[in-house]
């Protein structure tokens, strides 16, 4: 089943075409990493899957449903209310830089939104977050801030408080280029873990060998279009004047 | 949407609570506001006890017994005193309120005090009389007669001109400091306040040469010939029972009352006049 | 007068001076943030409108104010005013007055949130209002705090400007006792209460900076 389809997405800023006519479908289960240079529009492509951004054209399906789309007389066409809340549920967001509530305590970081949003029950919620905050290794930290935790650590609460919501489908972006070398690890290896568990997962990152490692599939974005796509060795083993180029680049760095 | 119809409640609850505010006051009269100055012994100011008092407040209790209403003593700043008096906040202003050069600005009662301006300087200052006053700083309460007479078109303005500055104070108690300790060097005011203060502090004297002489009435507002006639009349009842003269005396001010003196006496002949073809009329 | 009676009433003009205080915060505070959202509107004429009420209300004299409220109804609209109108345009000329700084003091916090708690909020399925009362709000409140202690100090001292309505606060009081008593006596105690005042404002406005101050 796929769980997402963007279909034809444009988007620009300013006049300046970052995304054009871009297509892509996730299925579930899937695990599809996102590469490519700066500016290739991979990040932006993540925030209009994840509707941060409006989309300029296109349309875009989650479960098969029609999420959003620009109409023939190219109005936006996005959901509302509780239309939104059902849709927004099917995802969940690891951003670059974590954005945890810093007000919040790491359990009320995790459990904040499924209580008062999902309104769910407060003890079970209380007992998966544990459950959680245990397989990201960070039991002890349940009532520490986030000012005092580590990047890995912020992180790995940030995936918690994602997983917390139950999505179909969990976005990652960039997910470690906001961390130190050696928090890097922790990181990945959480995303590994979770890999293993069957989540389907899309995410844009920089780290090569790791993407080559676990995804099912590769995207190798440029300049705004999907350039390759295909198997993890397909993409990186690619006879392309662009790819080879770009990952020549990340070998010398 | 929202944030706009939080605005407009806003605007309409601001509005709201002015027209509440408001007081209709086209009923039968029960209450009598007079607006004073609580500082402005002995005419109207704070007693030991905290409560309101003074020779002109005690006056009107006096007529409001006799009228059976209820006398409200609001205290006002002396400069909103026409903004309190015109919008209604207020009846009338009975504070030792000067006649003379506002003849036309209020309907007036009848002139119940003859106050004169003097000057007051330190005993040891060496001023003398009102030449003397060259090239000092004369201090004088802001919006008061003094200050008028005093003033660009004032009586007294050429003498005015000769000062070195003419300083204005809120009300006389820091004037009297600044007196003493020499920062100025002489007050133009009223002569029954300067009286009070010299009672209570030592080393002033009142100069013999006064500026002028002048007369308070009790000021209503302009054309409410109603109230201020049968105000009249209770202070005349008040005079012939001696109630009148009792609290002249009981405030010291036996010297200075005028109520019933020859220039009043036109005034009243006149009420009096007034009052006998209203009864012809009916 | 003696001085119990004195301080008796002193202490009743203070408990005047408190009640303008503590009404003119419980209006004043909220209004602020409404100011505030229409200042960050995207409605051009609602965001012109309030531009131009902040700016009449910082640049122009509370005094000044105060005067127009009592006596703008009857300059106006004719309106009669009187009773208990004193105390309503002391409390109304406060509010609006105070509210303008308020909001631009929120203005200030919740413009410097970075967009990234909002996105976050977002994806997590929050709605416009509990994003801004769970997680932007509280936040900003830390942030703005130092500023509006600052605006509750010189509300203390500002109750006094009542004294141009001749409503009977503790300077309104202080003024007319030095005066019938001839004595600067009143003003010294004023003075020691008025500080008093800000002290346990001061004092108390800490509490709170440090109860917040568990996170950064």
């Amino acid at each position: 089943m796929k769980l997402l389809e963007m279909n034809h997405i444009r988007k620009n800023f300013d006049g300046l075409e970052v995304i054009r006519d871009i297509s892509l479908s996730v299925e579930e289960g899937e695990i599809l990493s996102i590469i490519g240079p700066s500016g290739s529009g991979k990040s932006t492509l993540l925030r209009c899957a994840t509707m941060l951004e409006q989309i300029d054209g296109g349309e875009i399906l989650y479960m098969g449903e029609k999420a959003a789309y620009v109409a023939e007389d190219g109005r936006r066409i996005y959901p509302k209310g509780e239309e939104a809340r059902k849709i927004h549920s099917c995802f969940g967001l690891v951003f670059q830089s974590f954005n945890l509530f810093p007000h919040y305590s790491v359990m009320k970081n995790i459990t904040d939104a499924p209580i008062t949003i999902q309104k769910r029950d407060k003890k079970e919620v209380y007992a998966e977050a544990r459950e959680l905050l245990a397989k990201m290794g960070l039991s002890d930290k349940e009532n520490a801030y986030p000012c005092q935790l580590s990047g890995g650590q912020c992180q790995r609460v940030a995936i918690a408080r994602a997983l917390a919501l139950n999505p179909k489908i969990l976005f990652f972006d960039e997910p470690t280029s906001a961390l130190d070398p050696e928090l890097t690890g922790e990181v990945l290896k959480v995303i590994k873990s979770l890999a293993d568990l069957q989540i389907t997962m899309v995410i844009v990152t920089h780290e090569m060998s790791f993407a080559r490692d676990i995804s099912d599939r590769v995207i190798f974005m440029d300049n705004g279009v999907v350039a390759l796509e295909g198997k993890p060795d397909e993409v990186f083993d690619a006879d392309h004047t662009r790819i080879r180029e770009f990952l020549g680049k990340f070998r010398m760095e | 949407m929202k944030k706009r119809v939080f605005a407009v409640m806003t605007v309409a609850a601001v509005a709201a609570s002015m027209a509440a505010g408001s007081v209709c006051m086209a009923e039968e009269r029960t209450t009598f506001t007079v607006g004073f100055d609580a500082e402005y012994p002995p005419y109207g100011y704070m007693d030991e006890n905290g409560e309101y008092t003074g020779f002109d407040l005690e006056l009107a209790q006096a007529v409001c017994d006799m009228q059976g209403w209820e006398l409200v003593k609001t205290p006002i700043d002396w400069d909103s005193k026409d903004m309190e008096l015109n919008s209604g906040a207020i009846d009338c202003i009975w504070n030792g309120f000067t006649l003379n050069g506002r003849e036309d600005d209020y309907t007036w009662s009848v002139p119940y005090v003859d106050n004169s301006q003097v000057i007051v300087v330190s005993e040891t200052a060496g001023i003398e009389d009102l030449a003397g006053l060259e090239g000092k700083i004369v201090g004088v309460q802001a919006a008061s007669a003094a200050l008028d007479l005093l003033s660009d078109g004032g009586d007294q303005a050429d003498l005015a001109a000769t000062f070195g500055t003419l300083q204005q104070f809120p009300e006389y108690n820091s004037a009297f400091i600044e007196l003493q300790a020499g920062s100025i060097d002489a007050i133009a005011m009223d002569i029954g306040v300067a009286q009070y203060q010299l009672k209570e502090k030592e080393g002033f004297k009142i100069l013999d040469e006064a500026l002028n002489s002048e007369q308070y009435a009790i000021g209503f507002r302009l054309g409410d010939e109603e109230l201020c006639n049968t105000v009249n009349d209770s202070l005349f009842a008040l005079l012939e029972d001696g109630t009148f003269d009792e609290l002249a005396e009981k405030y010291e001010l036996t010297d200075m009352v005028c109520l019933g003196d020859e220039l009043t006496e036109a005034v009243a002949d006149e009420e009096v006049v007034e009052t006998e073809t209203e009864v012809a009329a009916e | 007068m003696n001085f119990t009676v004195m301080l008796e009433q002193l202490g009743n003009g203070m408990l005047k001076s408190l009640g303008i205080f503590l009404l003119t915060l419980v209006f004043s505070l909220p209004l602020g943030l409404l100011i505030s959202f229409g200042r960050m509107s995207k409605n051009k004429l609602l965001q012109n409108i309030v531009k131009i009420y902040i700016s009449i209300m910082r640049g122009t004299p509370l005094m000044l104010q105060l005067l127009v409220v009592y006596f703008g109804p009857y300059y106006l609209f004719g309106m009669r005013i009187g009773g208990s109108y004193r105390f309503i345009a002391i409390i109304v000329g406060f509010a609006l007055n105070y509210a303008a700084y308020f909001a631009e003091i929120y203005r200030s916090g919740i413009e410097s949130m970075p967009v990234g708690q909002y996105e976050a909020a977002q994806v997590l399925g929050y709605s416009k209002t509990q994003c801004f009362f769970r997680i932007i709000f509280p936040q900003v409140v830390k942030r703005i705090l130092p500023s509006i202690t600052n605006e509750v100090i010189t509300l203390v001292k500002d109750t006094s400007l009542s004294f141009s309505l001749a409503y009977a606060e503790m300077f309104t009081i202080a003024k007319q006792i030095a005066a019938s008593e001839t004595t600067f006596i009143p003003f010294v105690v004023a003075g020691i209460f008025y500080y008093v005042f800000n002290l346990v404002v001061a004092v108390t406005m800490e509490k709170i900076e440090k109860k917040l101050s568990y996170y950064q």
